[in-house]
C-alpha cells in the first residue's frame, strides 16, 4: 500500500520520520520521563522523612551494641567509628553521596555492606509478593468475569459475599488461621521456615504457599471487587457496550472483547498502586512465617536501631512503589492506542 | 442552509418491499410484508424504570406504525422518551426497565423474545445508530475490527471473507480509504467519520430498518448534512426503512416523509411530513414549530418550547400531560384525550386541535400564534394546499 | 440487573435476577444493609464499654496462675482464660475498647487536619495546593507500616504514642479525599456564585465546601475505621501498639500464637472479634457509599 499517495489526516503517522525519532517522540516515553522526574523529589522527601524519624529514636546503634552497662566513653567512641556524632545533615547528605553511586552503607550491628543484605533478603520477599500478585490476580479476573456477567447473579452475590469477607480480615489473622488449619490441623505444609530456591522447587513453594496464600487472599478479594465494579460500570455506561450490543454480539463477547478490555487498564493502575501498600505488609507476614525477607530486616534493623539497613529498606520499599507506578504508565502507554498515538 | 432544502425527494413513493425480498436472507420468519402491510407496529408501549424505589414512566402507551422503506422522523423534547423506546424495540435496555404493550416487527412480536432470538434481531432486521461516534466506538479497538465483528455476528464467512465485507461496507458508506481506515482507531478520525464507521456497522447485518437517533446531533451543520444525504441515498440503495430521531424539527422536515411528535413519552400527533406543516393540530407541535428560527441559529441547542418545564416524568399530571404548559387547555383536558386518527392519516390525542372548531387558543397567544403561522409556512413547501381541511 | 444482554422484560414475568424491579423488595434490602452492620457497631461498642461493668467480669489482667487454660464454659469465665489465668472475655472486651478508642481517635484527627488540609489544598489551588499536595505525595510513598513502626518505636510503645504513629498515615488519605471532592465541587455553579457575592473564603469553606465533602469524609472515615483497626491490630501484634500487659485485640492474637497448637481458641477469640468489627464498619462504609454515589 502507498501511503504517499494518499491524503494526510489527523492521527496520520509520517512514514519519512525515522523509527528512533519515533519512539524518542514518542508521548508514551514523555510522559514516563515527567513521571521519573516527579518521582526525584519524591524519593528525597522519603529519604529526609526516614532520617528524620530516625534521629527523633532515643538511643542510637552504639548504645544498642554495647548494651546498658556500657560506660559513656565507650558508647562515644563506637558512636564516632560509627559516624553517629555528626550533624543529622551531614550524615544525610553524606548517606545521598554514598547511596547515588550505589553504595548504601554497611551494617552498623554486623558491619556487613547492605548491598549484600540486600541480595540475600530481596530474592525471597520478591518471590512472596510475586506468588501473591500472580495467583490473585489469575483468580480474580475469571471470579470478577464470571460475576459481572450476570450482576445480582448468584455467582455474583456469592463472590461479593466471600472479597467483602476477605478484606475485613487482618492478613496477621489470616495467616495464622491458614497455619491453623493447613499446618496444625491437616499438617500438610510447615507452619514456619524458609528452604531457598535452590533446594528444590516444590520444598521452596511448601515453605511459600501459607505465606503468600495470607498476603495473595486479600488481594483477590479486593482485585475481585475492582474489577467486577469496573466491568459493571463499563456494561451499564459505556456507549460502545451498547454498540456492541447492537450488533448482535453475545454477552461474552460483549463482556470480554469491550468491557474488560477497557476495565483492564483500570486494573493495571490499581495493582501498580498496591504494589507499593503491598510491600508494606510482608513486614508482619515475614514475621510470623519467620521468613528471611526485607520485611524481617527492616523490624530487626528498627529494634537494633540499625538506621543505615533500615534506610536501605525504606528506599526500597519506596523505589518499587515509584517504579510499579512508572511500570503502569508505560503499559498503558503499550495497551492504550490513544496514548500509544499520542491523542491524549 | 438546512431549512431551505425542502425537497421531499422520495415523496410517497416509499421503496417497494420487492427490493427487500430480494435482498433478505431466506429464513423462515421472514415473510415479507405485504405491500401496505406495517413493517412495525407499536402498540400502547409503556417502558417503566425502577431506580431506588422511584419509578420513572420513561413511554407511556407510545403507538406507531411504519411502512417498510419509509424515512420517518420520531422528535420532541428532551426527555420525552425517543431514545428508550427505540432502544426498547431492540431489548437494548437495562435491567431495570419493565416493558409492556406490544412491538411488532414484520408480524413477529418482538416483546418477551428470548436472548438468542433478540441477537439475531440486533444488527440482523434492526440496526441502531447513536449520538455520539467518539462514545460510541470502542475507543481500544480497530475500526476494522469493530466492523468485522458486526459482520460476523450476522453471517458465516472466512477471515478473509469477513475483512473484504467490512472494507466493502466502509466504502458503501464513502469512508475514504477504507483499506488504511480498516487498522486505524477511532481516535484517528473525526467525527463524521466515525459517524460513517457506525453507520458501516450498522449496516453490516442488511437490516431492515435503521434507527438513527440524533445520529448528526454531535456534528457541525456540514457533516450533518453529509451524513444526512448518506442515510437517505442508503436507504434508497438499499431498501431499508429508516427512523431518525431528533430534537430538530428543522431537520425532520428536510428528509422526513413522516413525523410522529412525542410528549411525556406518548405520540401526540403524526402525519406525513406536509399534513403536519400545514395543518398542524397539537398545540404542542404548533409550539415547537414557533421555535424552530432558533433553531437555526443554535443547532444543537433544545428545544426551547413554549413557557413551563418539561413534565416530570414519574409523576405525570392528570390527563392530558401537556396541560399544565397548553394555551388551549380546558377542563375538558383533565380526561386523557385519546391518539386516533381523526383526519385520513393524520393523528392525534387533543381535545382542542389547532385550526379546528374546537380550537380554543386565546388572543392570548397572538404573540406566538401569527409567528407559528409565518414559520410553518416558511418551512414548508406545501402551504400551497392551504389549510384546506 | 444482568446487564450484558437483558431479554425484553414483560411485567408479568419478570426474570429472577432482576430484584431492582421489585421495589419493595429493595429498599427492604437496602435499609436492612445499613441497619445490620450499624446495629452490630452499636452493639459491639456497647459490649465493650458497658460489658465489662454490666456482666460483673472480672479484670483483664492480675489474674492468678493458678486459674490459667480454663476451657470456654468454666464458671464465671464464659470464654475460658489464658495461660496468665485472666479471664478471656473481659480481655477481649477490655481489647475492643482501646481498639475502638483508637480507631476513633485517629479517625477524627484525620478527618480534621486531614480534611482541613485537603480541603485548603483544593480550594486554595496554586502553590499552597502543590505544597500540601508534594509533602502528601511523600507520606504517601513512604511505606506506611515503616512509618507506624518507627513512631512507634521511637516514642514507645502506649495508647497514645499509637494514636500519633496511625494519625501520620490516616491524615494524608484522608486529605486526598477532601481534596478531589472539594475540585469537583469548584466547578459547580452554587460556589462560584459564593464567591462572586465576595463571601469571605472561611465561610466558603465552612458553609458550603464542609456540609458538601461530609458525607464522602465521613463514609471514608467508616472504611478507615475498619483499616486503623487492622494496623493497631499490627503494630500490639508486634509489641509496638498498646503495651504488653494491658489487653488488645493485636497483642491477643500475638500471645495466642505462641501455643496455637495447644490452644487455638486464644487466636481464634479476637480474630473473631476483630473481623466482625472491621466487617461491620466495611459493610456500613460501602453502603454508605453507594447511597451517595447514587447507585
Ligand atoms: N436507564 C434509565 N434509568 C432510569 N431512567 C431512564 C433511563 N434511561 C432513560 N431514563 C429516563 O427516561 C426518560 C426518557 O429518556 P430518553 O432518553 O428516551 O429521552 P429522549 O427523548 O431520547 O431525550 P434526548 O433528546 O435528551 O435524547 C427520561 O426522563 C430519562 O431520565
Ligand atoms: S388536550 Fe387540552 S391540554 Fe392537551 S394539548 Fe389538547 S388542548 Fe392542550
Ligand atoms: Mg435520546
Amino acid at each position: 500500500m502507498t501511503t504517499a499517495a494518499l491524503p494526510r489526516v489527523p492521527g496520520d503517522r509520517d512514514p519519512r520520520v525515522s523509527p528512533l525519532r519515533r519512539v524518542t517522540g514518542s508521548p508514551a516515553l514523555r510522559l514516563v520521563g515527567k513521571r521519573l522526574l516527579m518521582a526525584i523529589p519524591i524519593m528525597l522527601g522519603v529519604t529526609i522523612l526516614t532520617f528524620w524519624v530516625l534521629s527523633l529514636i532515643p538511643g542510637n546503634a552504639a548504645q544498642q551494641l554495647l548494651g546498658a552497662e556500657a560506660s559513656p566513653e565507650d558508647v562515644a567512641q563506637l558512636e564516632e567509628q560509627l559516624g553517629l556524632n555528626e550533624s543529622g545533615v551531614s550524615r544525610y547528605l553524606s548517606w545521598l553521596g554514598n547511596a547515588l553511586h550505589g553504595d548504601l552503607g554497611n551494617s552498623l550491628v554486623s558491619r556487613q555492606p547492605v548491598s549484600e543484605i540486600l541480595a540475600d533478603r530481596l530474592p525471597v520477599t520478591g518471590e512472596l509478593v510475586l506468588l501473591a500478585f500472580v495467583v490473585s490476580l489469575l483468580l480474580a479476573i475469571p471470579v470478577a468475569l464470571l460475576a459481572a456477567h450476570k450482576p445480582n447473579g448468584l455467582m455474583d452475590r456469592i463472590s461479593m459475599m466471600i472479597s467483602t469477607l476477605g478484606l475485613s480480615v487482618a492478613n496477621y489473622v489470616l495467616a495464622l488461621l491458614l497455619v491453623l488449619v493447613f499446618a496444625v490441623t491437616l499438617g500438610w505444609l510447615p507452619a514456619i521456615g524458609y528452604v531457598p530456591l535452590s533446594d528444590g522447587l516444590w520444598a521452596n513453594l511448601k515453605t511459600m504457599i501459607l505465606p503468600s496464600a495470607a498476603i495473595g487472599l486479600p488481594l483477590f478479594c479486593f482485585y475481585t471487587r475492582f474489577l467486577r465494579g469496573d466491568l459493571v460500570d463499563q456494561l451499564q455506561q459505556e456507549e460502545y457496550v451498547t454498540t456492541a450490543r447492537a450488533k448482535g454480539v453475545g454477552s461474552w463477547q460483549v463482556l470480554l472483547r469491550h468491557a474488560f478490555r477497557n476495565s483492564s487498564f483500570g486494573l493495571i493502575t490499581v495493582v501498580g498502586l498496591n504494589l507499593g501498600a503491598l510491600i508494606g505488609g510482608t513486614v508482619i507476614i515475614e514475621q510470623i512465617f519467620a521468613l528471611p525477607g526485607v520485611g524481617q530486616m527492616l523490624l530487626q534493623a528498627i529494634n537494633t536501631r540499625d538506621f543505615v539497613v533500615v534506610q536501605a529498606a525504606v528506599v526500597i520499599f519506596a523505589l518499587v512503589a515509584v517504579l510499579a507506578n512508572l511500570v503502569v504508565d508505560l503499559m498503558y502507554a503499550v495497551l492504550d492506542p490513544r496514548i500509544r498515538y499520542g491523542s491524549r | 442552509m438546512r431549512a431551505d432544502r425542502t425537497t421531499y425527494a422520495t415523496g410517497d413513493a416509499y421503496v417497494s418491499t420487492g427490493m427487500i425480498d430480494s435482498r433478505a436472507p431466506a429464513e423462515a420468519h421472514r415473510t415479507p410484508a405485504a405491500p401496505g402491510e406495517p413493517l412495525l407496529t407499536v402498540e400502547d408501549l409503556r417502558v417503566q424504570f425502577t431506580r431506588g424505589g422511584r419509578r420513572i414512566n420513561a413511554v407511556n402507551g407510545l403507538s406507531y406504525e411504519m411502512v417498510p422503506g419509509k424515512l420517518m422522523a420520531i422528535i420532541g423534547e428532551s426527555g420525552s422518551g425517543k431514545s428508550v423506546s427505540s432502544r426498547a424495540l431492540m431489548g437494548l435496555l437495562p435491567g431495570t426497565a419493565t416493558i409492556t404493550g406490544s412491538i411488532r416487527f414484520d408480524g413477529r412480536e418482538l416483546i418477551g423474545l428470548d436472548e438468542k432470538e433478540l441477537r439475531k434481531l440486533r444488527g440482523g432486521d434492526i440496526a441502531m445508530v447513536f449520538q455520539d461516534p467518539a462514545r460510541s466506538l470502542n475507543p481500544t479497538m480497530k475500526i476494522g475490527a469493530q466492523i468485522s465483528e458486526a459482520v460476523r455476528a450476522h453471517a458465516d464467512l472466512d477471515k478473509k471473507g469477513v475483512q473484504a465485507r467490512a472494507v466493502e461496507l466502509l466504502r458503501l458508506v464513502r469512508l475514504p480509504a477504507p483499506e488504511r481506515r480498516f487498522h486505524e482507531y477511532p481516535h484517528q478520525l473525526s467525527g463524521g467519520m466515525r459517524q460513517r464507521v457506525m453507520i458501516a456497522i450498522a449496516l453490516a447485518g442488511e437490516p431492515r430498518l435503521l434507527i438513527a437517533d440524533e445520529a448528526t446531533t454531535a456534528l457541525d451543520v456540514t457533516t450533518q448534512a453529509q451524513i444526512m444525504e448518506l442515510l437517505v441515498e442508503l436507504r434508497e440503495r438499499l431498501g431499508m426503512a429508516v427512523i431518525m430521531i431528533s430534537h430538530d424539527l428543522g431537520l425532520a422536515a428536510s428528509y422526513a416523509e413522516d413525523v410522529v411528535v412525542m410528549y411525556a413519552g406518548r405520540a401526540v400527533e403524526h402525519a406525513p411530513v406536509r399534513t403536519l406543516f400545514s395543518n398542524v393540530r397539537m398545540p404542542y407541535t404548533r409550539a415547537l414549530l414557533g421555535a424552530i428560527p432558533a433553531l437555526e441559529r443554535e443547532p444543537h441547542s433544545m428545544l426551547p418550547v413554549t413557557p413551563g418545564q418539561p413534565p416530570d416524568m414519574s409523576a405525570l399530571p392528570q390527563g392530558c400531560p401537556f396541560r399544565p404548559r397548553c394555551p388551549n387547555a380546558t377542563d375538558k383536558c383533565l380526561e386523557h384525550p385519546p391518539f386516533l386518527e381523526h383526519e385520513p392519516d393524520h393523528w392525534y390525542a387533543c381535545w382542542h386541535p389547532a385550526g379546528t372548531e374546537l380550537d380554543t387558543a386565546p388572543e392570548v397567544t397572538a404573540a406566538v400564534a401569527p409567528a407559528t403561522a409565518a414559520e410553518a409556512a416558511h418551512h414548508s413547501t406545501a402551504h400551497d394546499q392551504g389549510a384546506a381541511q | 440487573m444482568a446487564v450484558a444482554d437483558t431479554p425484553l422484560q414483560v411485567a408479568e414475568n419478570p426474570a429472577a435476577d432482576q430484584d431492582d424491579a421489585v421495589p419493595g423488595g429493595r429498599r427492604w434490602r437496602g435499609q436492612l444493609g445499613l441497619w445490620l452492620p450499624g446495629g452490630a457497631i452499636v452493639l459491639i461498642v456497647v459490649a465493650c464499654f458497658l460489658g465489662p461493668a454490666l456482666l460483673g467480669l472480672p479484670k483483664p489482667v492480675g489474674g492468678s496462675v493458678l486459674e490459667s487454660y480454663l476451657p470456654a464454659g468454666s464458671p464465671g469465665h464464659l470464654l475460658g482464660t489464658d495461660p496468665n489465668g485472666n479471664d478471656i472475655l473481659s480481655r477481649l472486651l477490655h481489647g475492643g475498647r482501646a481498639s475502638l478508642f483508637i480507631a476513633a481517635t485517629v479517625n477524627i484527627v484525620g478527618l480534621v487536619v486531614g480534611g482541613t488540609l485537603g480541603a485548603l489544598s483544593g480550594y486554595a489551588g496554586g502553590a499552597v495546593d502543590t505544597v500540601i499536595m508534594r509533602i502528601l505525595d511523600v507520606l504517601i510513598a513512604f511505606p506506611s507500616l515503616v512509618l507506624t513502626l518507627a513512631v512507634a518505636q521511637a516514642l514507645g510503645p502506649s495508647i497514645r504514642n499509637t494514636i500519633l504513629a496511625l494519625a501520620f498515615f490516616s491524615i494524608p488519605a484522608v486529605a486526598r479525599v477532601a481534596r478531589s471532592a472539594v475540585l469537583r465541587l469548584r466547578g459547580q455553579p452554587f460556589m462560584a456564585a459564593a464567591e462572586l457575592c465576595g463571601t469571605p473564603a472561611w465561610r466558603v469553606l465552612f458553609k458550603h465546601l464542609a456540609p458538601n465533602i461530609a458525607p464522602q469524609l465521613i463514609t471514608f472515615a467508616m472504611l478507615g475505621m475498619g483499616i486503623v483497626i487492622i494496623i493497631e491490630g499490627a503494630l500490639s501484634f508486634l509489641g509496638l501498639g498498646i503495651p504488653a500487659p494491658a489487653p488488645s485485640w493485636g497483642n491477643m492474637v500475638a500471645d495466642g500464637q505462641l501455643s496455637l497448637s495447644a490452644t487455638p481458641m486464644l487466636v481464634v477469640w479476637p480474630s473473631l472479634a476483630l473481623l466482625l468489627t472491621v466487617l461491620s464498619f466495611n459493610l456500613l462504609g460501602e453502603n454508605l457509599r453507594s447511597r451517595w454515589s447514587g447507585r
